[in-house]
């Protein structure tokens, strides 16, 4: 295919929506264990719900490198559950739902890595991978056809900068097509690991140890076993231990809606607070993202707010005798400012 | 089978021991730690557990030792539900602080707290006519302080911190910049700026300022010439505590580990092969060569679990020997060593920070509870010609509204019958308004507050146990007197607060009753444990010379907060890590 800045531009707006379209199912189950319980499992969904909030950014900062403007706040940015995941090849749904079997299998689906990465048939992609891939070409050949500078005209000031983020990995500024490769490479190699590799090439720090990519990161939790340096794809986990018990787990509605409880009703109105509050969040960061930087610090304390609201949430009763409240991610849309936190 | 020699043996694994090991491994040096507490929060399920224990039994918050488990075997101050307390008195006042003997030490529930001492805290008998000079100098302490800021990690903006005298070289900048400030600090900097008090004569700035702290902010890219800051993360988990989250309980467990605990400095020690770290090892005596006066080895009890119960005595050997445990504990066991002490003074000169509370409600909301403890202090106090007549101190802000308070207010609402919708309402408009203000007063070196052992108090593996004797000097008192009296009334005037502070007698539970002038106050301790093994320009008056060194033991090093001469009203965390920093330096000579 032949690529345009546009289209290049449309793509990466596809990746900050496909980025962002994982972070409510890996909240969701993170938040829906039990304190205490699950130790390793809060530990994996969350450390790997942090890096997606990392390529979000990421997908932020190569936009923002290629003169584009991250959105946030469109319609239909934040998916209606259950959702099927574009890029994925209609395999597979992903819901708001507790941390249960479901999840975990739907969570090494969305993370499994696909053989070498093939070429992708125009506009068709059946992996995140290959999607990915074809950003990358698509950056090589318009950098060839037009040259770098024409294609990196977008203003250092909207780069996400590494102060103003943490965990999860190095934040890449993007000013150029070697360090939009290497963003790239981050995306794909957090994800899928390198090279065949169970780990990801870089997040050895202080002599602890790498981190297995996300896949084999949830792997461990299927085979109740850690992976250890020297395991490979094919032998599979062989360090310690990792106990799961699906039981110690708020037993939380899949797929909440908020319309669902009657106006007025206390359940009602602390749905109704969270969406408005996780809209919020979207606006604080799209903000953050075009040339606000400051309201990173304010997203930041949007998403501890958000996570206090989902475990009081997550502890009511929803009425049916069975379940507890679940979380409606969908009335984040629309909500263009804030007011005090 | 010989035991092993090392070039050093640590007694301590608390932030002074770790960073002495640090220096002295980096140097190529092996090092044994012995550490009398348990591994506890090194291992990330026990971290877990502790916090559990914080976030589910009442009664723990709030108190220093709040969430850790009572150990027979290496017994602590201030552990609660303890079978029975650990100090003893020969004095009526109680001695209000304590402190923690676990692996990491004390840095577990320490505040972070990390401001430098002011030049004038190192020569208050030049500059004053009060307590001694040190044998060094700010001068002299200064590149050591940056270097524990270094391995600290401490969050400040150097422009905030220019007082006094205070000083840092050309282009020197924090690890990371300072904590944003609270709404509190807003709203009392906004009401405070420009406005002075009045005292011995002369005019003090009323500044609210951001306080240096250890705790992981955001790094400051100009940090070490450009180099940069990375923040370290919770041991055993890199993607938590880069940064704080405003848990509001630094003390007295940081629930992220954004807060640094020397667990950090030591779980990179623990991975080099010239470390060795060996837990439940109290020590007991030091072996002293009665012709050269060297320690030829520290006897130390290994007791098998945690808790106590069955030990075995062994002996570690050491071509220098340092002591690094607590003050209190330091001073103990070199009076349960016959060492160091031709000067008399070894356990002598204990000192603390008298710790005051005052408080009220603002005219408009605050919102606290929210943001680590404390992020700005009125540091206009710290020094000035009044020392010449009482204490200096320090005005620390507090982000956790009246503390213990919420609790009491719901029952004093329930009392008057306010239910439902009323009660709501009225929590909110009280509690969103709250405010109060820590006082921290400095005390003077006295011969009468120390430390003494007794044969007949001892803890279950036979070791002594601390006897103290503690009591407050009219100096500190009038310190107290002036920041109730005068300060804290200039402060409610300017910023409209409505004073609603009481001490209730008889004084409530961590507190102690004091009566000065007819007025009574309840006092608590800082936790801020210093001067038993003081330094010195000569042996007749002090423990240890300028590079902590006891005079009497050629090999023998006293390290830690018990080295300060005076406390001025720096927090003593960083101070005792810069001279355990520089003591580390002079053992490096020793050792070449």
């Amino acid at each position: 295919m032949s690529w345009t800045l546009e289209s290049l531009r449309e793509h990466l707006q596809a990746a900050l929506d496909v980025e962002h379209a994982t972070i409510p199912p890996y909240f969701t189950a993170w938040i829906s264990i039990k304190d205490t319980t699950n130790v390793e499992a809060a530990e994996i969904i969350r450390s790997v719900m942090l890096e997606e909030m990392l390529h979000l950014t990421l997908a932020a900062n190569l936009l923002n490198a290629v003169g584009g403007r991250p959105s946030l706040t469109h319609q239909g940015f934040v998916p209606r559950y259950p959702h099927r995941l574009p890029f994925s090849g209609d395999r597979f749904e992903i819901n708001i739902e507790r941390f249960s079997k479901r999840a975990l299998e739907t969570f090494v689906a969305i993370e499994r890595p696909e053989g070498p990465r093939a070429r992708p048939e125009a506009k068709k992609f059946h992996t995140i991978a290959q999607f990915y891939a074809a950003v990358r070409e698509g950056i090589d050949e318009l950098c060839e056809r037009l040259g770098e500078q024409a294609v990196f005209t977008g203003t250092v000031a909207r780069q996400v900068q590494p102060a103003a983020y943490y965990a999860a990995g190095e934040l890449i500024v993007v000013t150029g097509r070697d360090t939009a490769h290497r963003a790239i490479t981050e995306i794909a190699e957090q994800g899928e690991g390198a090279h065949d590799s169970v780990f990801d090439a870089d997040r050895s720090i202080c002599g602890e140890g790498r981190e297995p990519a996300h896949y084999y990161r949830f792997m461990q939790l299927v085979k109740g076993r850690r992976y250890r340096e020297g395991d490979t794809p094919k032998s599979g986990p062989s360090g310690a231990r990792i106990d799961v018990d699906f039981d110690a787990v708020y037993p939380i509605q899949p797929n909440a809606r908020a319309h669902g409880y009657p106006k007025g009703s206390q359940v009602r109105g602390a749905l109704d607070a969270f969406g408005h509050g996780y809209g919020q969040l979207l606006a604080a960061l799209e903000a953050a993202f075009t040339g606000a930087p400051d309201r990173m610090t304010e997203g930041i304390a949007r998403m501890f707010a958000l996570r206090d609201q989902a475990r009081a949430l997550m502890q009511i009763p929803s009425g049916d005798g069975k379940t507890t409240v679940g979380l409606d991610f969908s009335q984040g849309r629309a909500v263009l400012d804030g007011g005090p936190i | 089978m010989s035991a092993p020699h090392y070039d050093a043996v640590i007694v301590g694994g608390g932030v002074a021991g770790a960073l002495v090991a640090r220096e002295l491994s980096k140097a190529g040096r092996s090092v044994l730690i012995l550490e009398a507490g348990i591994e506890g929060a090194m291992n990330p399920d026990t971290y877990r557990q502790y916090l559990q224990t914080l976030y589910t039994e009442g009664g723990v918050r709030g108190m220093p030792n709040g969430p850790y488990p009572w150990n027979a075997a290496a017994p602590s101050p201030g552990i609660p539900n303890a079978p029975h307390p650990y100090y003893t008195y020969d004095t009526t006042m109680q001695f209000m602080s304590d402190y923690l003997r676990m692996l990491g030490g004390t840095t577990l529930h320490w505040q972070g707290t990390s401001l430098r001492l002011v030049p004038n805290d190192f020569r208050m008998q030049s500059t004053y006519g009060q307590a001694l000079d040190w044998p060094i100098t700010y001068d002299d302490l200064e590149p050591a302080y940056r270097r524990a800021e270094a391995e600290l990690g401490v969050a400040a903006d150097v422009e905030d911190q220019r007082f006094f005298g205070v000083w840092f070289p050309e282009g020197y900048v924090y690890p990371m910049h300072r904590m944003p400030q609270s709404r509190v600090d807003q709203f009392f900097d906004a009401a405070l700026t420009g406005k002075s008090v009045k005292l011995f004569g002369g005019n003090y700035p009323l500044k609210v300022i951001s306080i240096p702290v250890a705790r992981n902010s955001t790094p400051n890219p100009k940090y070490a010439l450009g180099e940069g800051y990375e923040a370290v993360p919770a041991v055993g988990d890199r993607d938590q505590g880069q940064r704080c989250q405003g848990n509001s309980v630094c003390m007295p467990l940081c629930p992220v580990q954004a807060k640094y605990s020397a667990l950090k400095t030591i779980a990179v020690l623990a991975r080099k092969p010239t470390v060795e770290i060996r837990t439940q090892c109290v020590a007991s005596k030091l072996i002293i060569d009665s012709e050269s006066g060297r320690i030829t080895g520290v006897e130390y009890k290994h007791y098998e679990k945690p808790g106590g119960g069955k030990f075995r005595v062994e002996t570690a050997h050491g071509t220098l020997v340092v002591l690094a445990a607590n003050a209190i504990e330091n001073a103990t066991l070199l009076l349960a060593s016959n060492a160091a002490n031709s000067s008399g003074q070894v356990g002598r000169n204990l000192m603390d920070h008298p710790y005051l509370y005052v408080w009220g409600y603002s005219p408009t909301p605050v919102y606290p509870f929210r943001g680590p403890d404390t992020t700005s202090g009125v540091e206009s106090l710290r020094d000035g010609r009044f020392r010449q007549v009482h204490a200096s101190f320090r005005a620390s802000l507090a982000n956790w509204g009246w503390s213990s308070e919420p609790g009491n207010q719901i029952s004093l609402l329930l009392g008057q019958q306010t239910y439902g919708a009323a009660l709501r309402r009225e929590l909110a408009h009280r509690m969103s308004r709250m405010v109060k203000i820590g006082f921290m007063f400095e005390q003077l070196p006295s011969p009468t507050n120390r430390v003494t052992i007794d044969p007949r108090q001892r803890d279950e593996l036979g070791n002594y146990r601390p006897v103290l004797s503690y009591g407050y000097a009219d100096y500190s008192l009038k310190g107290v007197e002036t920041a109730v009296k005068t300060v804290w009334p200039t402060i409610t005037k300017f910023a409209n607060v409505q004073d609603e502070t009481v001490y209730v007698d008889p004084a409530p539970g961590g507190y102690q009753r004091v009566t000065y002038n007819g007025t009574g106050y309840n006092l608590m301790g800082s936790g801020h444990i210093v001067g038993t093994h003081r330094m010195g320009s000569s042996r007749k008056d002090s423990v240890t010379d300028r590079n902590m060194k006891a005079w009497d033991h050629p090999n023998l090093y006293v390290v830690g907060a018990g080295n300060q001469v005076t406390i001025g009203t720096a927090n003593p965390t960083l101070t005792a890590a810069a001279l355990s920093i520089r003591a580390a330096d002079a053992m490096l000579k020793d050792l070449r």
